[in-house]
């Protein structure tokens, strides 16, 4: 059972076990339609300021939708219980770590594959495929970070409190990075090839430390 | 050959104490009972030899090798079936059974014949979540053999199957080493010729069956 | 407990002498009196700072051997941090009002001295929140860990957002000779604080960890052995 095998069997029962039961879609959806609410009803966005609010827009979404799906993966009760019996295979913890992050992060990405057209719909900016990189990009070293809290608050009480009081902290770099390449795509000021760097940076260090962490926040 | 041994084993949940300095012998081959009301620390004791759970002081020995530190050679020696059955609900009792086969690193082909031995060949593609209790029982049995343990350890197995609880307990349990607790005294007696009894967290004795019960 | 008590009033005395040494400090041209709030303010961030890497250090060595004395430090160093770090996000408030208008502003430093806050009170509540014993250390030192190394990358990225997004923002941090000796010295009286406090910090912690594993008297068990052979 090389780790590669393991980290595709458990994304892909992950995924199957959602598809299934769809309790995360409807969540998900949830943010959108609120993020295309409060962007039209909460600001004065006209064609001229959409590339200035919509981004802010964006990654709010993307972070309270983040929240939820990573939040998701390992907080059922017989999650708990189901992660210590994988725990009891030889499997590795880091392959399971990534399999569960893997699924996470592709649920987000539906959503993201709704949002970001969606806003750019609605509110005129441009859909830029540097827009697009740049989101996944940031998803990526998210999703990592997310799912290592996620597993940690499992084991904890008031861990609504807590996962997004460690994980925002955490994501901060991404969101200054990602929004400013994403403000940059839509034809701001801004260096749109030096926020791409820090963020393939940010994923790189974040994806490595969550990876040697796994170990110890799966364990017993 | 001594397949467990555990000395001295204590565990505190922050200011309870569940394991009382217990400590356990169990020799190749053996099936070994753990009686006890609820909250005497059964649970908590198998999940120690189960290396699911570290025990704040004292050790356990499985296969002569220290069990915390040799995690992971040991995974292929044991198997468990906990108190919380850890299945999953949306995917089908055969589903389920390929997916830890994947983990364990063995053939998918096993499922089949685990099913038939848990009698639930019939209810392969049924959703685990649909399944009765007892149904479940057996598919975390059937998992927790899936890859041949040697050393088998049951948390109330019997708490949901039916009238064939011993007789099915029976099969899984042959040629294998086997710690069981269980609430039901008449199928320890049974199935284990030795029995450990706990209150309190603390070992209160062993017992050895003199005569074998029909 | 004498010597604890003798090095904490060593350590009163020393700061007693800060503030003497910031009161007779020449006071600053620009921005008057209030300017003398940044002797404490800085100390005190250095200090959070040094506080925070003994709960690094300690994260990392409990990772590594289960040390309980490591798993005291970091706890202590973590509380002491805490404090430290309001203490200067506290002043930098005060400081910042009369010189900048507002109470606060998103520039580098201050952002990532919230985030160290947020960080590490997190830590805190994951320690009291989680199973105590082996699982509240060992998934607090994690979140030390993760803490550590995200605050320089914080005040990193704000920094460089902040070069795409120049503002005017003047901060002086040049000193003359005096001012910074007084610094220096309340720098140094500080850290010996912040010290003094983690020793007498860990030395609590030992306490209440004997206690949480006091044996308590055992229940009555009956003497007569409870197993006979069953027939």
């Amino acid at each position: 059972m090389n780790p590669f095998r393991v980290a595709v069997a458990v994304a892909i029962k992950d995924l199957r076990s959602e598809w299934r039961t769809r309790e995360l879609v409807p969540a998900l959806a949830q943010f959108i339609v609120l993020a295309l609410l409060i962007a039209n009803f909460g600001f004065q966005i006209d064609a001229r300021d959409a590339p200035q609010i919509v981004p802010g827009v964006l990654w709010l979404a993307l972070v309270f939708a983040g929240l939820v799906a990573f939040g998701r993966t390992f907080s059922a009760e017989r999650e708990q219980a189901s992660l210590e019996a994988m725990m009891l295979t030889p499997a590795s913890p880091i392959a399971i770590f990534a399999g569960k992050a893997v699924a996470a992060t592709a649920l987000l990405i539906l959503c993201e594959a709704v949002l970001v057209p969606a806003l750019s719909l609605f509110f005129g900016t441009a859909l830029d495929p540097g827009v697009v990189f740049a989101v996944l990009l940031a998803t990526v070293g998210m999703a990592a970070l997310g799912c290592l809290f996620a597993a940690l608050v499992a084991r904890v009480r008031a861990r609504e409190l807590l996962l997004p009081l460690l994980t925002l902290p955490l994501w901060i770099p991404f969101i200054i990075a990602g929004g400013q390449a994403v403000q940059a795509a839509l034809g701001l000021p801004g260096n749109y090839d030096e926020a791409v760097g820090l963020l393939i940076d940010f994923d790189i260090l974040f994806v490595v430390l969550t990876s040697l962490a796994a170990r110890y926040v799966l364990d017993e | 050959m001594s397949v467990v041994v555990a000395n001295r084993l204590t565990h505190w949940f922050g200011h309870d104490m569940a394991l009382d300095s217990v400590d356990l012998v169990v020799d190749a081959g053996e099936h070994m009972a753990v009686l006890g009301d609820n909250g005497a620390g059964k649970t908590t004791l198998l999940r120690v030899l189960a290396t699911a759970l570290r025990p704040t002081s004292g050790t356990v020995e499985i296969a002569g090798l220290n069990a915390f530190r040799e995690k992971r050679r040991l995974r292929h020696y044991l198997g468990y079936v906990g108190h919380t059955l850890g299945l999953y609900p949306a995917l089908t009792a055969a589903e389920n059974l390929e997916f830890f086969c994947d983990l364990q690193g063995v053939d998918r082909a096993r499922v089949d014949g685990v099913l038939d031995i848990v009698g639930l060949r019939g209810d392969a593609h049924r959703r685990a979540g649909q399944l009765s209790r007892g149904m479940q029982q057996r598919l975390a049995i059937a998992r927790a053999v899936l890859h041949e343990p040697r050393l088998l350890i049951l948390d109330e197995p019997d708490a949901s199957l039916g009238a064939d609880a011993a007789d099915l307990l029976a099969t899984v349990m042959r040629n294998r080493t086997v710690v069981l607790a269980t609430h039901d005294h008449s199928l320890a007696n049974r199935l284990c010729p030795r029995t450990l009894n706990l209150r309190h967290g603390r070992s209160v004795g062993t017992a050895t069956r003199l005569h074998v019960v029909k | 407990m004498n010597r604890y008590r003798t090095w904490a009033a060593l350590a009163v005395a020393l700061m007693l002498g800060a503030g003497a040494a910031i009161y007779y400090a020449p006071t600053d041209y620009l921005q008057g009196v209030v300017q003398k709030i940044f002797y404490l303010h800085v100390s005190s961030a250095i200090a959070a700072y040094g506080c925070f890497a003994v709960v690094l250090v300690g994260s990392l060595v409990y990772l590594r051997n289960e040390s309980a004395a490591a798993d005291r430090f970091a706890r202590s160093g973590a509380v002491v941090g805490v404090v430290f770090t309001t203490i200067t996000l506290v002043m930098g408030s005060l400081w910042a009002k009369p010189i900048w208008g507002s109470f606060w502003t998103w520039d580098a430093r201050l952002t990532s001295t919230l985030v160290l806050w947020i960080i590490y009170a997190g830590y805190l509540l994951v320690r009291r929140m989680a199973d105590p014993g082996r699982q509240a250390a060992r998934l607090a030192a994690v979140v030390g860990i993760f803490g550590f190394i995200d605050v320089p990358i914080v005040h990193f990225s704000v920094t460089w957002w902040r070069t795409q997004h120049p503002r005017p923002v003047v901060v002086n941090d040049a000193l003359p000779p005096q001012m910074l000796a007084t610094f220096l010295f309340t720098l140094a009286c500080t850290l010996v604080l912040a010290a003094v406090l983690i020793g007498i910090r860990y030395r609590i912690e030992t306490l209440l960890d004997a206690r949480l594993r006091a044996i308590e008297p055992a229940p009555i068990v009956s003497a007569a052995p409870e197993a006979e052979p069953t027939a």
